[in-house]
């Protein structure tokens, strides 16, 4: 295979914009389809790109010529479009959290697997430089064994409204910020969480309306011993000069790295705008991850981030919802 | 004027010496150290007499007030020999290794009716203060999400009794118990703590999270050992707002150096504290006019023990790895 033909299922998740626009820039990549059950989010879009439109994405799926498919629904939905996506034949990028209970994301993977095609969950912050130069710093044993980390995934609550419905999330900020940095810790310490303690609860909603967690303190104890502690809030307001942040700082026996990883910024102060903001110029995640999905296919080796992967970190993110309602650390099922 | 002497000939004991030299409520009037070289080199820096032997400099300068800086195993011993002089005590933090220990200082002074002062120095630096009042005034009531983060290098490489936590209490009691007392003060009574430490030869690494009763979570580091010079961070968010601030946050003077002979560094760099008055000076004068003016302190005994019952929860958070709840106790009289 030298080039590949995907398609895109649901733009329910913003990230769905920003993966077309790295796809649309890749030259061995046909963007064969856009499946979206909201036509006024994407018809038009879709149209001036000469993407062929769907309002359901099982006609999509009967498209022979689509090889793969991108997943941007609600969380809800993850599960049932990537079964089907798969029993299509179409190797599978699912946004994130793969899945909303284990069951689900153990089954996921089954189907994949015997269908024989891929199936990938979308991790950008793998891809992000100076996470991949402090995995190659932790691989060199450059801060000698890990002792612990401490991480943070502040963001600003998101636009979309099904983010705070809970039957179509699954879960508030302990559920859609965990779980970036807790894949990264997993692949960072090479071990396995054994225990969560977890708070959650609503603090940010200056109306006090909002229905679903926007705030929580994740801990988490490995197999090896090493501790882990994230803030996965949505504590960023509009005042703050950007959306939110990456950072993981890991401190070892020998040093400490740390990350902070879209410190790689501008500094602008607009006078229509009337606040200070940041603009980015490090490089692309998303074009990275992308690439690297593509890539795989292309070469028919193994996508670098599984869906194991996606249920190991979700499994800590759905986990820590049990601790916060048991009020106490719970292990994970083995 | 209050005539003050100072136990403890350290740096912590050479600030407050210096302090109260430049404080004109106060008169130092002597100072003291085990160690007859630390006592003179002190004794003379400031111009004041000099004394090996505690109770010899009690009897014979009788000062009103005496601060005292000695290593932590050595506070409550101390502040029982100044209580029985009738000396007012400024102890450096923390009071105690152990609540129990705290609550004795406690009650000793209060029965011998001399006042008791815990230098909980952040309570006095600007930056705290400011954010103490900010958190007020974004008055969020379910409470927000609070990090603070303290890390420099192991202080055991400079006096080896802070690497045995029988002596020091180790990095949550010396050094994290700075951030538990200004969140003690900030967000009022917790629920329980969680933590987790780590103890080596070169590291004491600690990390506490607490639970507030108003909501707030407040997610604490502390770090002896970091590979790098020291500093502290803080930031608070809640629904109305976020405020942060660190080391790097509060430095408006550099003065570098160019070297000409004999350095392949170039240049050598001295950060200077750029405040009228330190927090320490803020803290000695703070606690020497409630002395006057009989008011309480912005930080009292009582939230000194306080922060070593909430360290303690902390320290046996980590060795058993669940939360442990914090009961509020009946004050100490």
């Amino acid at each position: 295979m030298s080039r590949l033909n995907i398609g895109m299922i649901s733009f329910a998740h913003a990230h769905a914009f920003d993966y077309l626009a790295s796809l649309l820039h890749m030259s061995e990549v046909t963007v064969g389809g856009i499946a979206d059950e909201v036509p006024e989010r994407t018809e038009a879009l879709a149209k001036h790109h000469s993407i062929p439109y769907y309002a359901d994405y099982k006609e999509l799926l009967a498209d022979a010529n689509i090889d793969a498919v991108i997943i941007c629904s609600e969380n809800v939905y993850h599960g049932e479009l990537a079964i089907a996506s798969a029993r299509a034949g179409k190797h599978v990028l699912c946004e994130k959290p793969l899945g909303l209970s284990v069951e689900e994301m153990q089954r996921m993977i089954l189907v994949c697997s015997e269908e024989g095609v891929q199936l990938m969950t979308a991790f950008p912050c793998r891809f992000l430089t100076p996470v991949v130069r402090a995995k190659e710093a932790l691989d060199r044993g450059d801060i000698g064994e890990i002792i612990a980390f401490k991480g943070t995934n502040r963001g600003s609550f998101p636009g979309p409204k099904w983010f705070s419905d809970e039957a179509l999330s699954g879960g508030g900020a302990v559920l859609d910020h965990t779980v970036h940095v807790m894949d990264l810790m997993n692949w960072f310490s090479g071990s396995s969480v054994e225990q969560v303690y977890a708070y959650a609860d609503t603090l940010f909603d200056p109306e006090r309306k909002r229905m679903i967690d926007d705030a929580g303190m994740v801990h988490v104890t490995f197999e090896n011993g090493v501790f882990g502690v994230l803030d996965p809030s949505w504590s960023r307001n509009p005042g703050f000069p950007t959306w939110g942040d990456v950072t993981v700082e890991i401190i070892g026996t020998k040093g400490v790295i740390s990350i902070d990883a879209f410190n790689q910024k501008n500094n602008v102060y607009g006078r229509v705008s009337g606040k200070g903001s940041r603009s980015f110029w490090g490089d692309d995640m998303n074009e990275l991850m992308l690439k690297a999905f593509v890539q795989a296919l292309i070469e028919g080796v193994e996508v670098p981030i599984s869906g194991i992967d996606g249920l190991r970190s979700t499994e800590v993110a759905l986990t820590a919802y049990q601790s916060v309602h048991a009020g106490q650390p719970v292990r994970l099922n083995k | 004027m209050i005539r003050t002497a100072v136990i403890g000939c350290g740096s912590m004991g050479t600030v407050h010496a210096d302090r109260y030299k430049s404080m004109p409520e106060a008169e130092l009037v002597a100072v003291c150290d085990i160690v007859d070289k630390a006592a003179e080199v002190l004794g003379n820096l400031v111009g004041v007499s000099y004394f090996i032997s505690v109770h010899e400099m009690l009897e014979q300068v009788k000062p009103e007030v005496v601060s005292i800086a000695v290593p932590t195993y050595l506070h409550v011993p101390l502040v029982r020999i100044a209580a029985d002089h009738g000396a007012h005590v400024i102890c450096e933090k923390p009071l105690a290794l152990t609540s129990q220990e705290a609550e004795e200082a406690i009650r000793y002074c209060s029965e011998r009716g001399v006042s008791l002062f815990v230098g909980h120095v952040v309570r006095f630096f600007p930056s705290y203060r400011q954010l103490a009042e900010g958190i007020k005034q974004l008055g969020s009531d379910q409470g927000g999400i609070y990090h603070a983060k303290r890390a420099g290098s192991h202080p055991g490489n400079v006096q080896e009794w802070f690497r045995d936590p029988l002596l020091s209490g180790g990095v949550i009691m010396d050094l994290m118990i700075h951030d538990i007392d200004y969140i003690r003060g900030a967000f009022g009574e917790a629920r329980e703590v969680y933590a987790f430490q780590h103890q080596s030869e070169d590291i004491n690494y600690a990390s506490a999270t607490f639970r507030f009763k108003n909501g707030t979570i407040a997610q604490l580091e502390a770090f002896w050992g970091y590979p790098g010079s020291f500093h502290s961070s803080f930031e608070y968010a809640d629904a109305e707002g976020i405020i942060s601030g660190g080391t790097g946050d509060g430095e408006s003077l550099h003065i570098r150096k160019s070297i000409t002979t004999g350095s392949t560094s170039g240049f050598v760099e001295t950060p200077s504290g750029v405040l009228l008055k330190d927090p320490y000076f803020l803290e000695l004068e703070h606690f020497l006019s409630c002395l006057i003016s009989g008011e309480e302190p912005i930080v009292t005994a009582q939230d000194a023990l306080e922060a070593v019952r909430w360290a303690e929860a902390a320290q046996q958070s980590a060795m058993t790895h669940q939360p442990v709840k914090l009961e509020v106790k009946e004050e100490i009289e």
